[in-house]
C-alpha cells in the first residue's frame, strides 16, 4: 500500500511539474512582440510593458524619422509584431505605409486592428493645426497638425497611458501589471517634469531660433519663444537672402540660443549662430539620438541640462558684458 | 414776368430748403426717440452680460465633459465639437440675439476642418513627367513607349493613382497612366491584409510583374530619363500581366519572398503574346516566378538579391515558348551617422531570353549596371550602363544595307500584331547615360541626362534630354 501511495504523489508531482514547466514556458514564448516606429515608443513600451513584452524599434534614434529607409527586412520584423506603435500624423507617411501592407499581419494591417497603435490619438492638444485652407507652397506641412509631440514630456505620459491600455486589453491577464508600471512610469516623470520646469522657469520667455519646426511642442512647454526657424518653410533648405534676414532679426531681438535635431546639417546652423554672437546646439531629439540615452526621461535629462547650462553661460556673458561697458 | 420769376425762385427755394423743413418738423419727436434708443441699449447690454456669462458657463461644462474623456479619438473630438455647436444653436434658438452669441463662440475652425477631412475618399494623386529632347538623328532610335519620343518635348506619362483600403481584408491600388497616344491601366490591384498560414500575401489584378528591379518601379521614380535598354527589349514597357499573384514570406532571419504568377499576357511584350491556337492551354499562359533577399549587413549598409523567371507562349507560332530568366542586386550605403542625406546605390540586373521560334531558337542577353550618388539633400548624380546582345542575330552583316535597329518596330514590339515576324535582337547595342538631378522639393524634381547609344548595325546616336516632373496629392511613399 505504501509503495502504491508514494507512487501515487510521485505521479501528481510530476503531472504538477509538467504542467508548471508548460505554463512558464507558455509564458516565457507568450511575450507580447511590440515594435515601434521610433525608438522614443520603443523605450515607452518597455517601461510599460517590462518582462511581458518584446520591444524593438524600426527607426534610429539618429536619423530623421520622416525619412527613413523602407527596408524590406522591416516587413520581416513587422510579420512577428503583435503591436505596432507609430508616431502618426503623417510623420511616418513616406515609408510605413507599404511595410504595414507587407507585413499580411491582421493584427496590425488596419486602422482598428487590436494591435495598431496611432500614439498621435492620445495627445490632448496638438498644435499648428492648420485653421485656414494649407497647401504644399507652404513647404511639406502636415496637415493634421505638428507630429513632434513627444518633446513635450508631459505628452509622454498620454502616450504611456494610452499604450497600458491597449496591452491591458490584449493582454489582460497582466493588466494591473501595466497599470502599475503606468503609475510608477507617470509619477516618476512628473517629478522630473517639475524638476526640468524649474530648471528652465529663469529663462521662460526667451527668444530662440530652431532649425525645422521640431520643437514647437517642448518650447510650449518649456516656455521659450520660437522667434524664427533656418529652414524658412518646412522642409525646404535656408536660401542665403533668408538666412540673411534671419541674423538681423536674430541680432535686433537679441536672440542668444539657436537649436537643432542632431540629424540636420549643422554648417548653416553654425554660421548663423557665428554672425550673430549665439550659441549652437545640436541636440538629440528622440531617445538613442546620441549615446547614452536610453530611457525617455533620459532624453529630456540631456535637452534640459543643455539648453539651461547654455543659456546661463549667454545671459552671464551678456551681462558681464552689460557691467563691462557699464564700467 | 415779375411774378413768374418769384414763383420760380419760391419753388427752387422751397425745394433746396424742404428737408430743412422737414428735418424741423420731426426735431421735436426726435429727442424723445433718441431717449428711447437709449433705454432699449441699456436693455441690450444687460442682456448681453447675461448671455456672457451663460456662455462662460457653457464653455467651462463642456471643457469638463472633454477633460472627462482621457483618450480622445479624432471621430470623437469632432462628435464633441458637434455637441458644443448643438448647444450654441440651443442658446440661439432662446435668445434672440443671435450675433451676440455667435461672436463669443464661433464655430472652431480645426474640428471643421478634421470633419472635412475624414472622408472615405481615396488617396490621389497626380504624376506628370515630361522632358525636352535632342536628337542627333531624325528618326531617333527610341526603345520604350515612356522614352522620349523624338527632339522637342514630349509628354512621357501622366499617372493617376487611386489608393485605399477596401475593407478589413483588401487594399485596392489603381494607376492610370495617360500617354500621348491613349490611356494604358498601369496597374490595379488588391492586396490581401490578412493573416493567411505560410505567410502568404494574395495580390489580384493587374500589376506590374514582380520580376528583377526595374519592372517594378514606375517610371516616375526610376533614376534615368530613359528605361534600360534590357528592360525595354525584353520586358517592353513593363512587364504587368492581368494575374493573381501569390507571395510567401519565408521564414528566415533576413528577408526572403517568393512569389509566383499566373495571368493572361493581354498587354503586348516583346516577349510574351497569346497563342492563339493553344489559347486554351493552361501550359501557354504567362507564369512569373520571383525570389527576393534582403539582407541588413550593418545599419548603413542594405543589400538585396534577386532571381526571376518567366515563361509563356511567345504568339510566334503554335506551342512556341520564351523563357526568361534575370538576376538582380541592389545595394544601398546611406551612412546615416554621419551624414541624413549622403547616399549611395548601386543597382544592377541581368537577363537571358530563350525563345523559340518556327524558325530558329533564339538566345540573347542583356544588362544594366547604375550607380547613384546623393550629394546633397536636394541633389544626386548618376551614371548607368546597358548593354543587349544575341547569339543569334535575326539581321545579317548584309542586312540588306538598310540599318536595322533593335528598336526597329517590325522586329519586336508589333511582332505579335504581325504573326510570323521573327522575335530577337539584330546584334549588340549598348547605351551609357550620365545624369544630374535637382529637387526643390519632394514634390518636384529637374533632371539633366545625355545618352550614347551605339549599335551593330545602326550607328551611333546622341541623345540630350531634359525632364522635368510635378506630383501633386496624396504623399506617396518611397521605394527601397
Amino acid at each position: 500500500m505504501k509503495l502504491y501511495k508514494s507512487i501515487q504523489y510521485l505521479t501528481l508531482c510530476i503531472i504538477l511539474a509538467v504542467f508548471v514547466m508548460l505554463f512558464t514556458g507558455a509564458d516565457a514564448l507568450a511575450k507580447i512582440r511590440i515594435v515601434t516606429s521610433l525608438p522614443d515608443f520603443a523605450a515607452i513600451a518597455k517601461e510599460i510593458g517590462g518582462n511581458k513584452v518584446d520591444v524593438e524599434a524600426l527607426a534610429k534614434g539618429y536619423q530623421d524619422p520622416h525619412f527613413v529607409d523602407a527596408k524590406p527586412i522591416y516587413v520581416t520584423k513587422l510579420n512577428r509584431a503583435d503591436v505596432l506603435i507609430y508616431n502618426g500624423l503623417d510623420l511616418e507617411i513616406g515609408w510605413l505605409p507599404p511595410l504595414v501592407t507587407g507585413a499580411r499581419n491582421s493584427k496590425i494591417a488596419t486602422l482598428n486592428a487590436s494591435g495598431n497603435v496611432d500614439a498621435s490619438s492620445y495627445i490632448k492638444t496638438l498644435l499648428e493645426l492648420p485653421t485656414t485652407r494649407i497647401d504644399r507652397s507652404m513647404g511639406d506641412i502636415h496637415p493634421r497638425g505638428n507630429p513632434h509631440y513627444l518633446l513635450d514630456p508631459r505628452n509622454g505620459i498620454s502616450v504611456a497611458g494610452g499604450i497600458a491600455a491597449r496591452l491591458s486589453e490584449i493582454d489582460p491577464e497582466n493588466a494591473s501589471y501595466y497599470e502599475e508600471n503606468y503609475k510608477k512610469f507617470a509619477e516618476t516623470l512628473k517629478s522630473k517634469i517639475e524638476k526640468w520646469e524649474a530648471e528652465l522657469a529663469r529663462y521662460r520667455g526667451t527668444e530662440i531660433v530652431t532649425y525645422h519646426k521640431l520643437w514647437s511642442y517642448f518650447t510650449e512647454w518649456a516656455g521659450l519663444k520660437v522667434m524664427g526657424t533656418i529652414e524658412p518653410k518646412p522642409g525646404i533648405p535656408p536660401s542665403p537672402s533668408h538666412v540673411a534676414d534671419l541674423i538681423k532679426d536674430m541680432e535686433a531681438e537679441h536672440v542668444r540660443l539657436i537649436i537643432a535635431a542632431n540629424y540636420y546639417p549643422e554648417k548653416t546652423a553654425k554660421l548663423i549662430a557665428e554672425k550673430a554672437g549665439t550659441t549652437f546646439l545640436s541636440l538629440p531629439a528622440s531617445v538613442e539620438g546620441r549615446n547614452g540615452i536610453k530611457t525617455y526621461s533620459d532624453l529630456f535629462d540631456v535637452i534640459v541640462s543643455e539648453i539651461a547650462s547654455a543659456l546661463k553661460e549667454q545671459t552671464g556673458a551678456a551681462s558681464d558684458h552689460l557691467s563691462h561697458n557699464g564700467g | 414776368m415779375n411774378w413768374k420769376g418769384n414763383i420760380i425762385i419760391l419753388m427752387v427755394l422751397s425745394i433746396i430748403t424742404s428737408p430743412l423743413f422737414a428735418y424741423e418738423a420731426f426735431a421735436q419727436g426726435r429727442d424723445e426717440q433718441i431717449e428711447e434708443l437709449k433705454q432699449m441699449m441699456e436693455k441690450m447690454q444687460d442682456k448681453i452680460e447675461d448671455l456672457e456669462e451663460d456662455n462662460k458657463v457653457l464653455k467651462q461644462q463642456v471643457k469638463e465633459l472633454k477633460n472627462e474623456k482621457e483618450t480622445i479619438t479624432v471621430e470623437q473630438t469632432g462628435r464633441t465639437e458637434e455637441k458644443k455647436s448643438a448647444t450654441v444653436e440651443e442658446t440661439e434658438g432662446a435668445e434672440e440675439e443671435t450675433e451676440v452669441v455667435t461672436e463669443v463662440a464661433p464655430p472652431q475652425q480645426p474640428g471643421f476642418l478634421g470633419r472635412v477631412a475624414q472622408s472615405l475618399n481615396p488617396d490621389i494623386s497626380v504624376i506628370g513627367i515630361f522632358a525636352g529632347a535632342w536628337y542627333s538623328r531624325n528618326d531617333p532610335y527610341v526603345f520604350a513607349e515612356d522614352d522620349p519620343q523624338q527632339t522637342g518635348v514630349d509628354l512621357q506619362e501622366l499617372e493617376l493613382a487611386f489608393q485605399s483600403v477596401v475593407d478589413p481584408y483588401f487594399r485596392f491600388d489603381t494607376f492610370l497612366s495617360f500617354k500621348q497616344d491613349g490611356v494604358e491601366v498601369e496597374e490595379a490591384y488588391g492586396t490581401s491584409l490578412f493573416s493567411m498560414p505560410l505567410n502568404t500575401q494574395l495580390r489580384m489584378g493587374r500589376m506590374r510583374a514582380k520580376f528583377g528591379r526595374i519592372n517594378q518601379i514606375h517610371t516616375h521614380a526610376q533614376n534615368f530619363v530613359t528605361l534600360p535598354l534590357v528592360a525595354a527589349e525584353f520586358l517592353g514597357e513593363h512587364l504587368n500581366p492581368t494575374s493573381i499573384e501569390v507571395d510567401f514570406l519565408i521564414p528566415v532571419p533576413w528577408y526572403m519572398e517568393l512569389s509566383a504568377l499566373g495571368g493572361s499576357p493581354d498587354v503586348e511584350t516583346p516577349t510574351f503574346a497569346t497563342d492563339e491556337e493553344n489559347a486554351n492551354n493552361l501550359a501557354y499562359l504567362l507564369y512569373v516566378f520571383h525570389l527576393a533577399n534582403f539582407f541588413e549587413v550593418s545599419d548603413s549598409l542594405g543589400l538585396s538579391l534577386g532571381a526571376s523567371f518567366a515563361t509563356g507562349s511567345n504568339g510566334t507560332g503554335s506551342k512556341e515558348r520564351s523563357n526568361l530568366y534575370g538576376a538582380d542586386m541592389y545595394a544601398k550605403y546611406r551612412p546615416l551617422r554621419n551624414s541624413q542625406y549622403t547616399e549611395i546605390g548601386l543597382q544592377s540586373e541581368f537577363m537571358w531570353r530563350q525563345a523559340d521560334t518556327p524558325e530558329e531558337k533564339l538566345e540573347d542577353y542583356g544588362f544594366y549596371t547604375e550607380g547613384i550618388y546623393r550629394f546633397a539633400k536636394r541633389w544626386n548624380t548618376g551614371i548607368r550602363f546597358g548593354l543587349t546582345d544575341t547569339n543569334t542575330p535575326v539581321a545579317s552583316e548584309d542586312g540588306g544595307g538598310e540599318q536595322i535597329s533593335a528598336s526597329s518596330s517590325n522586329l519586336v514590339s508589333n511582332r505579335a500584331i504581325n504573326p510570323g515576324e521573327t522575335l530577337g535582337l539584330p546584334g549588340r547595342a549598348y547605351r551609357l547615360s550620365p545624369m544630374l538631378t535637382f529637387r526643390p522639393s519632394e514634390f518636384s524634381q529637374f533632371r539633366l541626362e545625355y545618352d550614347y547609344l551605339n549599335q551593330d548595325y545602326a550607328g551611333n546616336q546622341h541623345a540630350i534630354f531634359l525632364q522635368f516632373q510635378y506630383a501633386i496629392g496624396a504623399h506617396g511613399a518611397h521605394p527601397y
